[in-house]
């Protein structure tokens, strides 16, 4: 290599050098920062620890946490707050950046609406509703509270909930929730909820087959289908081939 | 006006290193693409790792072929010179996905696909065209054409040839400034990413 080609490319990566130092949120860093924090574009040691990176410590010399959602970071009281229930003040531990992130770079990797339920406090975490609207839709409409049985805290969908699982929800079955699992309480059912399954007349046919403890239905019941009835330890009937016979021997 | 010749050239030599060379920016596409369909675009983030590390490994041809390392085949280290540059610039291209942040990242990938291709254009066309040239011209002197009728008949060629032969004042170069830009790149990363 000439000497002439050293100084040039000495020179070329020299100025680079150069205007990293000088302009630094062009040169390297990922993004645009969120307009409240534009103001710092070129103080990347205003929230980046050398080598650590961001950390909560330097979020909470702007944003003090007992302050938020009350008062800006310059102590201006804010008149209509993003979050309609002030929680920040109640974690467990100040973690800003499990649920925060900038740089347009950095935020296009994240989840959006990123958040850790796990640092709300247990009694908070049950009350989904404070934070979060219901769907809109007619299966939602009838449910209240609860969301925990088929939402996770880390999203929204898939939930994993599968009603088959337990018991079909077939034509003559199609009713609204609270008919078998009262006052939306989802950790509890009941078959004696509409006209057809009467205590007596259930009572009735289980002591004519034999059958003593018939409190727990789905446990034999899983659908509808009177050949679909899986006996503990004894399978289903209608695979047996013996039909509900068997049951009165 | 194309020749013969040159159109040979073309076909023989430059049409299979082109399509090296864009099957690099195909698997880089697809790559990308695969990784955002499998919501898997964090991989791509730390792919620019190992293929800095393939980068850095292979350099040991250079190491072999300037003697600091003394035993080792030098065509199998320059195999592993092409497979692992070729493997490495891959996934630092799948690393940068199509995202413009910043620049002196950007200006690293540029000098990195600029040394790709002056070191194929080395390795994979240089040989070639020589051995093809140099057969051209034996068959025109076979034919009973002149000297001067014979330069004039791969004159095409020969240009093209001696453009390749530069490839050598590109490839050292333009490796020390990506050299120089990825480690501005790699320390900004150590000195501002938390790693979470």
């Amino acid at each position: 290599m000439s000497k002439a080609l050293k100084i040039v490319l000495a020179a070329n990566l020299i100025v680079l050098a150069i205007l990293t130092f000088v302009y630094p949120h062009l040169m390297v860093g990922p993004g645009k920062l969120i307009p409240g924090h534009s103001r710092l574009e070129t103080d990347c040691f205003a929230c980046h620890a050398p080598f650590f990176g961001t950390t909560t410590e330097r979020c909470m010399i702007c944003h003090k946490p007992e302050e938020i959602g009350r008062l800006t970071t310059l102590g201006q009281p804010i008149q209509k707050p993003l979050i309609s229930t002030p929680f920040h003040q109640k974690l467990l531990n100040q973690d800003c950046l499990a649920c925060h992130s900038d740089h347009a770079g950095v935020k296009r990797f994240r989840i959006a609406g990123r958040f850790k339920h796990a640092l709300l406090p247990a009694d908070a975490r049950k009350e989904c509703q404070s934070c979060h609207k219901s769907p809109k839709d007619s299966l939602h409409e009838q449910i209240t509270g609860n969301c925990g049985q088929c939402h996770t805290e880390e999203r929204w969908v898939p939930a994993t909930f599968d009603h088959d699982k337990y018991f079909v929800l077939d034509r003559d079955h199609n009713v609204k929730c609270a008919t078998c699992h009262v006052r939306n309480d989802y950790s509890r059912y009941t078959c004696y909820g509409c006209h057809e399954h009467s205590p007596e007349e259930i009572r009735r046919k289980h002591i004519e087959e034999g059958i003593r403890d018939f409190k727990n239905c789905v446990e034999c019941h899983r659908s509808a289908d009177e050949n679909d009835i899986r006996m503990p330890g004894r399978g289903r009937e209608a695979e047996s081939g013996q039909g509900r016979e068997r049951d009165g021997d | 006006m194309t020749t013969p010749g040159t159109a040979s050239l073309w076909r023989n030599h430059i049409l299979p290193f082109t399509l090296l060379v864009a099957l690099l920016g195909v698997a880089t596409v697809i790559g990308d693409y695969l990784l955002h369909r499998l919501d898997l675009v964090w991989v791509g983030r730390y792919l620019g790792i190992p293929g800095t590390v393939l980068i850095i490994g292979s350099l040991t041809y250079s190491l072999r072929k300037r003697k600091v390392i003394a035993s080792g085949n030098v065509k199998s280290w320059l195999s592993m010179h092409e497979i692992g540059t070729w493997l490495g610039s891959l996934m630092v291209l799948l690393h940068a996905g199509v995202h413009f942040n910043a620049i002196l990242p950007w200006l690293a990938t540029v000098a990195m696909g600029v040394n790709v291709i002056s070191g194929m254009v080395g390795k994979m066309l240089l040989g070639r065209s020589r051995e093809h040239v140099q057969g051209q011209r034996e068959q025109y002197q076979l034919r009973g054409l002149s000297k001067t009728e014979v330069e004039q008949a791969v004159f095409w060629e020969s240009v093209t040839f001696d453009a390749m032969t530069k490839w050598r004042k590109v490839h050292i170069p333009i490796f020390i400034v990506f050299a120089a830009l990825a480690l501005g790149h790699i320390v900004s990363i150590l000195l501002f990413w938390g790693w979470r």
